[in-house]
């Protein structure tokens, strides 16, 4: 028996499905976290840095 | 003052040279591509020279636009933008030299070998192995030096620009690995290792990912960084910039075998990337929304200024691209547009319009501050907005119509119902005032290019004497005290807090593996059932390998770009068996290293093109197709005729098919010799058709070899299907 008869009947082809339900899960504990209402000084801090070309928007010592 | 400052200086000289090179090959780029615009208008342009012929000539231009001008535009950005918001200097001033100077290297490899003839024949990876190793050193040396630079940076966060750059590298090196694969067969040609089906996979998963992690992401990072600049206010929503860059990653890897519907693919596999495409409308257009509404309040600055209207049109064509993608992804509406023009006017609304205008008011709001001075002339670049802008609208217009036409009257029956066009030649005339509509559209965009050019030159003419390299200071981050603070207990309590988020974010290490994995999870998911599942791919008795000879005149149908404008794929579908007969099997493909099934026809396709016409039929059509067919706008390859065929070289080729595990038999010892057989008895069967005497030792009788073999085994033998594994 080769590899490829024993992927052959894995049953592979539900692979798919289950990525999806893992990807979904990821997507939505991201934008979970990311609207956390927390986090909107950290966001607007960030949001500045391009505008900024010599301070640093969150040098050491600065936890937020 | 805090006494632990550092002092450091930005290194802008790297970056002035990379955006003198996004001007230089974004010209000779756009001007190749008029050129082939030019040839399909009036065929007799390619002056019956090889190197000048379309087949070579439209991989050079999409390389040329798609890693030359693109590729050093995402280049000159993220050098720049990295600097000032990593707060460092670049990692190595010697490494961004190797990048530079290799990368240019690179390209002018590819402006050499791709006319000459030497291709892997899969779209956008069409350079040879080579040179695909020099491209894979020089992709690492860009790594080393970008995330060095993040290594020694002097700002925790890493703004999200940064973000789609890291994704960009990483995900574009696994690309790029992984698709070219290939075993040499000499010191320019390598065979790919995979066939048909899993090949024209590999390159669907590779190619639809390109225009992912090499046009589109780094061009997003350069969006959230240039159009704040430019804007002089933050992005409109820093939020859905982190959402708009996980749904990206997490959905384009998905999305590549949306090229493939109705081919041999497994329907499955088609229909999840067409799930996945239209799943990825959505960030698509948060983002569009987020750098549009950046500019809420400010619409009056994008009346006055050039660089604020050049990133408003690149910002619109990204989201019409991005909505055309996915409905083009949807597998009726892909019915009708896949092999016409329709599908090179989308890529035309993103290349000219998202990556060129994005590139263009870039590098017209880099120009003062590089060069220090006054951009030459405002106006001229707002006279190079109008330009372009009209060049990309009738270069659309009139492909969109092209391709509908095309479309349409490829499945038009008539009232007996019989094709209402059977003659492929119909429907090309009919779009003929179409290609020259192009021609008049991408040189407009071109004479914009030059003005481009002249402005950066005067620019560059009133620099200073010597650059000021200003000063900066600011701490080193030093270690990450925080997180040897106590956290809070409890999974949940720090979920809420996110504390996860913020810490992967500052340890880019693990952010970058978040990002692969995503990718590769996504990727094996997606690659791993095609590869493995043997009912995939069933296998059919009568198909047998290409004798050496056929084998030798497929590599010159590579060599000649034939695939540029045949495909060799029939749909199931009844206009398309009424057109060119029995619809392709994916066991057919078995032995087709690499696979040459094409994405266009501007011709017709060839897979049943097997004992159509006679053998000088082949010979006449090859040396002068237009004797035969009065209005074919195919080039003419008189020189097959002439070129001596390379017997002694078939063996090489023979050995590397076997290596990837072709059944090649007695050829393997004996290839040159079999071919001299096979060669003779096809110049004899030219000579008694009344052709020309003894082309035997000739480049024409391999390719009438190989493509009177087209399509034929199906027919071999009474359909001996058999379907392994189940």
């Amino acid at each position: 028996m080769r590899l490829s008869d024993i992927m052959a009947h894995a049953g592979l082809s539900t692979y798919a499905e289950v990525a999806l339900v893992i990807f979904l899960v990821a997507f939505l504990l991201i934008a979970v976290s990311v609207f956390a209402p927390s986090r909107k000084q950290e966001f607007d801090a960030a949001s500045r840095m391009p505008l900024d070309d010599v301070h640093p928007q969150s040098p050491r010592g600065d936890a937020s | 003052m805090n006494p632990q400052l550092e002092s450091f200086r930005y290194d802008d000289a790297i970056v002035r040279k990379f955006l003198w090179a996004t001007f230089l090959w974004g010209l000779i780029g756009m001007t190749v591509g008029l050129l082939i615009a030019l040839q399909l208008a009036m065929p007799a342009l390619n002056f019956d020279i090889a190197w000048l012929s379309f087949g070579r000539l439209r991989p050079l231009h999409t390389n040329a636009v798609i890693f030359a001008f693109a590729g050093n535009a995402f280049f000159t950005g993220a050098y720049y933008s990295s600097q000032r918001l990593l707060k460092a200097r670049m990692f190595s001033d010697l490494l961004s030299r190797v990048h530079f100077w290799g990368w240019q290297l690179i390209i002018v490899l590819a402006a050499v070998t791709l006319p000459l003839g030497f291709t892997q024949a899969k779209e956008y990876a069409e350079l040879e192995w080579p040179i695909d190793i020099l491209i894979a050193v020089v992709w690492v040396i860009f790594a080393v030096n970008f995330f060095g630079t993040i290594a020694k940076r002097r700002e925790r966060h890493l703004y999200v620009a940064l973000w789609f750059y890291i994704a960009s590298i990483v995900t574009v090196a696994i690309l790029h690995i992984f698709n070219n694969l290939s075993v040499p067969a000499g010191p320019l040609k390598s065979y790919s290792i995979y066939a048909g089906v899993q090949d024209a996979f590999m390159q669907w998963w590779y190619g639809h990912n390109a225009v992912a992690f090499f046009l589109t992401t780094p061009f997003l990072g350069l969006m959230y960084y240039f159009l704040p600049k430019a804007a002089d206010k933050p992005i409109f929503s820093y939020r859905l910039s982190i959402l708009h860059f996980w749904t990206i990653v997490f959905l384009y890897i998905w999305a590549g075998p949306h090229h493939l519907h109705y081919t041999a693919l497994p329907e499955w596999a088609s229909t999840l990337g067409m799930v996945f495409s239209v799943m990825l409308w959505m960030p698509s257009w948060g983002g569009m929304i987020n750098g549009l509404l950046t500019l809420r309040g400010a619409w009056k600055k994008v009346v006055e200024d050039p660089i604020l209207k050049f990133f408003v049109v690149a910002i619109t064509a990204y989201g019409m691209s991005t909505f055309e993608g996915p409905m083009l992804s949807v597998r009726s509406v892909n019915a009708l547009a896949h092999y016409t023009d329709w599908i090179i006017a989308h890529v035309h609304t993103g290349a000219l319009g998202w990556n060129g205008f994005l590139a263009f008011g870039m590098i017209y709001w880099l120009a003062p501050r590089l060069f220090q001075t006054r951009l030459h002339s405002m106006k001229m670049a707002e006279l190079h907005f109008w330009l372009a802008t009209f060049g990309i609208i009738l270069y659309v217009t009139a492909i969109y119509s092209a391709g509908l036409t095309q479309g349409l009257m490829w499945r038009a029956y008539d009232v007996t119902g019989r094709l209402e066009y059977p003659a492929f030649i119909e429907t090309v005339m009919r779009l003929m005032p179409m290609y020259w509509v192009r021609v008049a559209g991408g040189a407009l965009y071109l004479t914009g290019m030059v003005l481009f050019g002249y402005n950066l030159l005067k620019t560059w003419q009133t620099r200073p004497a010597t650059y000021e390299e200003p000063v900066i200071q600011a701490a080193p981050l030093g270690d990450y005290e925080e997180l040897a603070a106590p956290r809070p207990a409890g999974a949940l309590a720090r979920f809420a807090q996110a504390a996860w988020h913020r810490t992967w974010e500052r340890l880019p290490v693990t952010f970058t593996v978040m990002v692969a994995v995503a990718v590769i999870v996504a990727s094996l998911f997606e690659i791993i059932p095609t590869f493995l599942i043997k009912s995939n791919v069933p296998t059919i008795a009568s198909v047998k390998p290409y004798t050496p000879l056929e084998l030798a005149g497929r590599d010159i149908y590579i060599r000649e770009g034939c695939f540029n404008c045949h495909s060799q794929m029939i749909r199931p579908l009844r206009y398309e068996t009424d057109r060119y007969g029995e619809y392709s099997k994916p066991g057919e493909f078995v032995y087709d290293h690499p696979f040459l099934w094409g994405s266009r026809r501007i011709g017709p396709d060839l897979a049943r093109e097997g004992g159509k016409y006679p053998d000088l039929w082949h010979v006449r059509h090859m040396e002068a197709p237009r004797d035969i067919e009065a209005k074919s706008i195919m080039p003419a390859y008189p020189w097959m005729l002439t070129n001596a065929l390379d017997f002694d070289g078939i063996q090489s080729r023979v050995d590397a098919m076997v290596m990837l595990g072709v059944p090649y038999g007695p050829a393997v010892n004996d290839a040159p010799a079999m071919a001299r057989q096979q060669a003779r008895a096809i110049a004899q069967s030219i000579a008694a058709q009344g052709g020309p005497a003894d082309l035997s030792d000739k480049e024409i009788v391999a390719m009438v070899a190989y493509l009177q073999r087209l399509g034929r085994d199906l027919g071999a033998q009474p359909a001996a299907t058999t379907v392994g594994g189940q």
